[in-house]
């Protein structure tokens, strides 16, 4: 299945589920909203033609406006790539969990709730682990985020 | 009486002066003997310990030379004092200690692995008549004192309080009381052949040529020294067996919390157990001293052991680990059924007279 | 007999320990020798890489990904361009491909032989440590020749590569990966037959093709589970394509086959290096990109297959000359998640071995 072929399919299969972003330059990115999250992630791991069932990376990314978490997905046996994005409101984010389709999502989601502190639901292990256990300064990921002892350069 | 019958012939003179001094400086009866003794003891430590800090060298230049590097470079011609050095900068560090520690069990640990390691050399052949005191029972008194040092690796693991420590101190338990089994049935087969215990006479049994060593005496003979020299390794802590200590897994395993001279302790002590089970290995299976009447035979002695001494060196530069249940699984399934059946092999072919 | 009353208590392997290549804390709950449970903790190397690469330009930040896995800080650099290239189209000369196909593969190697030294010393073989970086020196040296640098590479750019090679790299890289060649028979003949090797690897740490895929295993460590997925065959980025290359796979999925299949890798590599150097064109090393690099607003996941598996740069740009945000992925990042779920049961000696095979390298991790 080309890239081309791949659009076609998951237009005629979701067309109102998710959303095609931008750009015919690289692998298709899609929208989807987060309260669909896990019946879509359902679906692309359990599509017979698809078979998403390899999550290569899942970040969280703050525009200065909103949240946006971007899964990257690829399929091993039909040699696919796919991103999809769940943008979040900056107030209040709150993320399904999903690991319960792809088991290695665990550490990215914890990841995403230390670093920016989006909230995972049914995450059952959100510990802090590439901060120190007793960090309480906030989520250094975030754009409005400065270390308290940080001097910035003035603007040239 | 003399006080000690078994003497270097050329040292003899320098020993009779030392005796006529002692005498006129007033020592007479018991005393005399005790001092004497104590002087001899003084001798042999001074001599193995600089031995082991030479086998400390040379180890570290046969894993250089294996590994194609050098060793040590820097300390006079090919580093030869730089385990000196090592040894004096141990002792100048500041003893670092746990607070949580059980006191007596940690701080008697180190001496009573260095003392077990150099009690053995009580009953050692240096040489023809190069010997501090030949016991009728010299190799079970050897295989007794040296299974002390498990009982100080066990008080340090203990005594560190300190889970590494402890996981180390328990795997040298179990490996050298089971190593020690298949050691001592192969010791046997060689006391079956000389009938006594004393390691003067085990290498006299071994004169003549060099047919009369038991390594060539087919077929248990060969097949004895196999399984003595894989039980010394492992009782010596090397690799492949040396689990109390592996660096990669328990990081340094009983003596992690051991520093300076305590730790130096432990490191002498393991170079000496090193030069042990290879010179009890060339008493038992090579002719201890013997070899052509032109060399004197303490080089004959001192040149076997060396050879012995490498051979375990190259095994440790060569080979990986055992994981500590392969290790005892080779111990009980295979080392000792071997060694026992060997045993019973020699005691038939002893029996029906087929041997020389 | 009465039960003897036993308890599990726990263990800290790290963040100061020898087998865990850096500092990575795996907390163990241990019964005697065995291990019950394992639970790695991370974060002691986190520099907070993806942060510093906002505040950075595009050509900036490839330096600072150097950083990120310096073992093999080619395929970092290369990932980077290779999602900067993918977002403003730029076009790369034949050269410069040729020439990041040349490095990509030699500073695998490189990682292998690393892989190979330290999987060994960490089953106690403390030799073949010395052989292996002994080969990775030839290796060093034609990089230092190169671009001046050991480790840190800061070579491909975006657009190309930074320096045209000096005359004498041809002639000395293909003597270099002919020794290594030979060299490779060598350890295997060294350790492969040993019993004790044996031992210690075959049947210890099994991964299931199931678990490796659930939890983003990827690369050497997938491989060796019997999943065939390379990413330069079955999503070929540069010129990968052109050349004639297996991929080696293996069916046990335990340490043994790990190691092995990372063996097989380095005379693959071989292969595709001495192709890439028969079919070095002449012509530019850099494609046109201005020091002002401002690529179009958008995003992209630019993933390469690197001796540790799948890494991958997720670039979000709005246009200016520095990135919204830099995600990275490393391999060891999932590798080490899925520790847990199939390191345990054994003793620990068998721990060190399987986090050995892992081939894990903290700053990946961390960040």
């Amino acid at each position: 299945m080309t890239v081309e072929q791949l659009k076609e399919y998951i237009a005629g299969k979701y067309p109102v589920m998710m959303t095609p972003l931008d750009t015919g330059r690289y692998d298709p990115v899609y929208e989807v909203k987060s309260g669909q999250l896990l019946e879509i992630a359902r679906a692309l791991r359990d599509d017979e033609n698809l078979k998403f069932d390899f999550l290569c990376n899942l970040g969280a990314t703050d525009t200065g406006e909103r949240f946006e978490a971007v899964y990257s997905l690829a399929s091993i046996t039909k040699k696919l790539r796919l991103d999809f994005k769940v943008i979040l409101p900056y107030e209040g984010a709150k993320i399904d969990s999903v690991q319960e389709i792809w088991p290695g999502a665990n550490w990215f989601e914890r990841e995403m709730w230390e670093l920016y502190g989006i909230d995972v639901k049914n995450h059952g292990n959100l510990k802090r682990f590439l901060l120190p256990d007793d960090w309480d300064q906030g989520h250094p990921m975030r754009k409005n985020w400065d270390a308290p002892d940080f001097v910035r350069f003035p603007e040239l | 009486m003399s006080p000690t019958p078994f003497i270097l012939m050329e040292l003899q003179p320098v020993f009779a002066w030392i005796y006529e001094l002692l005498q006129s400086l007033g020592f007479k009866g018991d005393l005399l003997t005790v001092v004497v003794y104590a002087g001899l003891g003084v001798t042999v430590f001074g001599v193995l310990a600089l031995l082991a800090l030479y086998l400390v060298w040379w180890e570290r230049k046969i894993a250089g030379h294996i590994q194609q590097r050098f060793g040590p470079m820097r300390n006079g011609w090919h580093g030869w004092y730089q385990t000196m050095m090592d040894g004096l900068k141990l002792l100048q560090k500041e003893d670092v200690l746990v607070d949580t520690r059980d006191k007596p069990v940690f701080f008697w640990a180190p001496i009573i692995c260095f003392v077990a390691a150099f009690c053995a050399y009580v009953v050692m052949p240096f040489g023809e008549g190069l010997i501090v005191a030949d016991l009728n029972i010299g190799v079970l008194y050897i295989v007794a004192i040296t299974t002390f040092t498990v009982i100080s690796l066990l008080m340090a693991g203990w005594g560190s309080n300190n889970k590494y420590a402890l996981l180390g101190g328990m795997r040298s338990a179990a490996q050298v009381v089971s190593y020690e089994v298949p050691m001592v049935a192969s010791i046997l087969t060689v006391i079956l052949f000389t009938g006594s215990l004393s390691m003067v006479d085990i290498v006299e049994s071994q004169s003549g040529m060099v047919f009369n060593w038991f390594i060539f005496r087919l077929p248990f003979g060969p097949i004895a020294f196999m399984i003595y020299i894989t039980a010394a390794t492992a009782e010596a802590n090397r690799t492949p067996f040396d689990i109390p200590e592996a660096e990669q897994e328990l990081v340094a395993g009983f003596n992690i919390e051991y520093s300076g001279m305590k730790f130096a302790m432990f490191f002498l002590a393991e170079f000496v157990n090193l030069f042990t089970v290879s010179a009890i290995a060339v008493t038992l299976f090579f002719g201890g001293w013997q070899g052509w009447e032109f060399i004197p035979s303490w080089i004959w002695f001192l040149g076997k052991t060396f050879m012995v001494v490498l051979l375990l060196m190259l095994f440790r530069w060569t080979y990986p680990r055992l994981r500590v249940d392969q290790l005892m699984e080779f111990a009980w399934k295979i080392l000792v059924p071997i060694a026992f059946a060997n045993l019973i092999v020699a005691g038939w072919m002893k029996h029906a007279g087929w041997y020389w | 007999m009465s039960a003897l009353r036993t308890e599990e208590f726990i263990v800290n392997m790290g963040p100061h320990h020898p087998s865990t290549h850096g500092v990575c804390r795996l907390m163990l709950t241990m019964d005697g020798e065995k291990i019950v449970a394992i639970e790695p903790y991370i974060g002691y190397l986190h520099r907070s890489l993806e942060k510093i690469c906002e505040n950075r330009t595009y050509h900036q930040c490839i330096p600072i990904l150097d950083r990120f896995e310096y073992v093999t800080a080619m395929s970092c650099n290369y990932t980077f361009a290779l999602a900067a290239e993918k977002l403003a189209q730029v076009e790369v000369p034949e050269r410069a491909e040729y020439l990041r196909v040349i490095m990509l593969e030699l500073n695998r190697i490189a990682s292998h032989l690393i892989f190979f030294g330290t999987t060994a010393m960490d089953l106690g073989a403390l030799t073949p440590f010395l052989y292996a970086l002994r080969e990775r020196e030839l290796i060093m040296d034609l990089f230092e020749m190169t671009c001046g640098q050991r480790l840190t590479y800061n070579y491909i750019r975006i657009g190309g590569v930074s320096k045209d090679i000096p005359a004498e790299f041809v002639p000395k890289c293909r003597e270099a990966i002919k020794i290594i060649d030979g060299k490779v028979d060598e350890y295997m003949a060294l350790l492969n037959g040993n019993p004790i090797w044996k031992a210690r690897t075959i049947g210890v740490g099994y991964l299931s093709p199931e678990l490796a895929v659930a939890y983003g295993v990827s690369g050497p460590v997938l491989r060796a589970s019997g999943v065939k997925y390379d990413i330069r065959r079955d999503d070929p980025y540069s010129i990968y394509d052109r050349f004639d290359f297996e991929i080696p796979c293996r069916e046990n999925g335990d340490v043994f086959d790990r190691y092995m299949l990372r063996l097989d890798e380095i005379k693959q590599s071989i292969r595709i290096i001495e192709q890439a150097l028969d079919g070095l064109p002449e012509g530019e090393i850099k494609g046109k990109v201005s020091l002002k690099f401002k690529p179009p607003a958008g995003e992209v996941y630019s993933r390469v297959e690197n001796s540790r598996g799948e890494l991958g740069v997720y670039i979000l740009s709005d246009g200016s000359d520095k990135p919204v945000r830099v995600k990275t992925r490393g391999g060891s990042y999932s590798q080490l998640q899925a520790l847990p779920h199939f390191g345990a049961g054994g003793l620990i000696a068998d721990l060190v071995a399987i986090f050995a095979s892992l081939d894990i390298i903290m700053p990946e991790v961390d960040r």
